[in-house]
């Protein structure tokens, strides 16, 4: 029966040439969708690797008189143990402008053994970050006091910069840089610091040195749970009073990242609402293109019942012929859609894309099964005698 | 081989009731070559499709080959007219997406056959019908009398017991008409195959062995 169906569908094929093109179509934009969802869906569950909340940013423009990296630090020092001593603040570190769902990026480029890595995220911070934002220490150890008596510069790398690097080789101890001037002392796990949906990718973080300092421009603070406006205000009157003339603005960090999240999931969401019109669209065109073919074939369909067909067998003669219309497209689709984690378009895994590749598959074959149900049973319902007389 | 017992159809819709046929009584023997003949809208059409089982009586029981039909679920009745009965339309009723040889084996394709039967036996039927030099060909390369063979032959494959013919030579000119009507002729002489023919021509009416008149729906010879 196949091989009949598939023949009566060959030699129409200028007829259902419209309808191959609309499933086409209608896959690709999916596939497109799909694996996007399966893309955010697959980063929103990959661990956060830090802890957002009761951690607030201050921002301050550093602007202050102070020319000497010296007098820097000790400026840093006593401002940090100042809120340090504040009721309800759990610790405080000085970073650069690059801080979790700020927006803000930092690049770098890193050379190992000749070889030269572009784009990773560079982060000056303090040894209070690790604590500040809970990150999750996986090998070596966190910047110390004792860092500074040390020959070669100390470097903390995220677990995707680590594989990037040595692979499943050892990390700790390694040389980086220019001239082997840095020294792997620490793996983090990877820091979702963008949002909730998108991975920041290779990242490090140094110390501040006597050149970096300057580069400093946020304070996080980890409060304790109950920390109220009062306490901000505090904090705020503190920096305030400490650096003259510099613009303070305090936010909370759970809030910055709601605010991401929402951002990130904008275009997701617009694309949703577009792709479910289109949806809407060819969920229509397909009821429309089968209700019209039925109407147009009541003489064969009272054929078919004439020489044996039950009606069920019309039925699902006419559901079989809408799944393999679709299935010839999908072919078409699936050739396209392979060649995307066939050669690495867009650096994503290839799993995301054969997850999206099903999903694309599964909803086109539940929507056209959907939409040749109704029309498919009409079909049967047709009287043979009366289709016979009217051809 | 049929046998029909005071067959009644009514057409009913919201304000009309429509008597199609009035109490038809009939008996038809295996191997008979039945005509019915009757102006337009006598009913003739209804009783074929009555007889072939594509629509059911108002009133009446219909006996095809000793078994009584009226308890037959689609199913059974689908198997019943894929077995035993074989449809020739005025229209042909061919299917144009598909070729002479595909159309021949569809009632073959309902009996599960396999490929290489169908294509043995919808061969044969061609043969049979003298259009075996067309079997690559759609109907609509086709002339009329083509089509109309490659009905027959669609008709037979199946070798079924009965041929219903429903103004076979309808649309035809007188020539292409004849050949039809011999070769449905020499299916009931030599297959033994029960024919029973609806017809507004008396000159091929004559050529069966009885012929059924019907007015308004009352059987009046």
């Amino acid at each position: 029966m196949f091989k009949h169906l598939f023949i009566l569908i060959w030699n129409k094929k200028k007829q259902n040439f419209l309808l191959l093109t609309e499933v086409l179509i209608s896959f690709i934009v999916l596939f497109a969708v799909f694996t996007l969802l399966v893309f955010y869906y697959r980063n929103y569950k990959t661990p956060r690797g830090f802890d957002y909340q009761q951690v607030w940013v201050a921002t301050y423009t550093n602007n202050f008189n102070i020319h000497d990296s010296d007098s820097l630090h000790q400026f840093y020092e006593s401002l940090r143990n100042a809120i340090q001593a504040m009721p309800q603040v759990v610790s405080v570190a000085f970073v650069s402008s690059n801080t979790p769902y700020s927006n803000n990026m930092q690049m770098n480029g890193l050379q190992y053994q000749k070889r030269q890595l572009r784009s990773v995220n560079s982060y000056i911070v303090e040894n209070s970050y690790l604590p500040t934002l809970q990150l999750q220490l996986l090998e070596g150890q966190w910047f110390s006091p004792a860092d500074a008596a040390a020959r070669k510069t100390p470097l903390v790398i995220d677990q995707t910069l680590r594989e990037e690097l040595f692979g499943n080789g050892p990390a700790i101890g390694q040389l980086v840089g220019d001239d082997n001037q840095q020294q792997i002392i620490g793996v983090v796990q990877d820091p979702k610091f963008n949002n909730d949906y998108s991975l920041t990718g290779k990242a490090m973080f140094s110390a501040p040195d006597t050149g970096s300092i300057r580069s400093l421009s946020r304070a996080l603070v980890r409060v304790a749970p109950g920390a109220d406006a009062a306490l901000e205000g505090r904090l705020y009157k503190l920096m305030a009073n400490t650096m003259k003339n510099a613009n303070i603005q305090i936010e909370h960090l759970d809030e910055k990242r709601n605010s991401a999240n929402n951002f990130a999931l904008l275009p997701m969401i617009i694309l949703a609402v577009v792709c479910g019109f289109l949806i809407i669209n060819v969920a229509l065109g397909l009821f429309g293109v089968l209700w019209y073919n039925i109407n147009k074939r009541r003489g064969e369909i009272g054929l078919r019942r004439a020489v044996g067909a039950t009606g069920s067998s019309i039925a699902w003669q006419l559901v079989a012929e809408s799944l393999l219309l679709a299935t010839l497209a999908l072919l078409v689709g699936v050739f396209f859609a392979i060649q995307f984690p066939l050669l690495h378009v867009f650096d994503l895994a290839a799993t995301t894309y054969l997850w999206g590749l099903l999903f694309a598959i599964v909803f086109i074959y539940v929507l056209v099964l959907v939409c040749s149900l109704y029309p498919g049973k009409q079909a049967a319902a047709i009287y043979p005698a009366v289709a016979l007389h009217e051809d | 081989m049929i046998s029909l017992t005071n067959i009644e159809k009514v057409y009913r819709t919201d304000t009309i009731e429509t008597l199609a046929l009035n109490s038809i009584s009939l008996d038809i023997a295996k191997g008979e070559f039945l005509s019915i003949m009757g102006p337009s809208g006598c009913g003739k059409s209804t009783l074929l499709n009555i007889m072939g089982l594509l629509d059911t009586p108002t009133r009446g029981q219909v006996q095809i080959a000793d078994q009584p039909t009226q308890h037959l679920n689609d199913k059974q009745l689908a198997h019943f007219r894929n077995k035993k009965i074989g449809f020739i339309f005025q229209s042909y009723h061919l299917i144009n997406d598909l070729k002479v040889l595909d159309n021949v084996e569809l009632p073959l394709l309902y009996r599960h056959s396999a490929a290489k039967e169908r294509r043995l036996l919808a061969t044969a039927a061609l043969e049979k019908v003298g259009l075996s030099n067309r079997i690559r060909h759609f109907p609509t390369q086709l002339s009329g009398g083509q089509k109309q063979r490659v009905a027959i032959a669609r008709a037979i494959v199946g070798q079924p017991e009965i041929i219903l013919a429903d103004e076979p030579t309808g649309n035809l000119d007188s020539a292409m008409g004849h050949e039809i009507m011999d070769i449905l002729l020499t299916l009931n002489k030599t297959e033994g195959t029960t024919i029973i023919m609806v017809t507004h021509d008396e000159i091929m009416a004559r050529k069966t062995h009885r012929l059924v008149r019907l007015f308004d729906g009352t059987q009046v010879q």
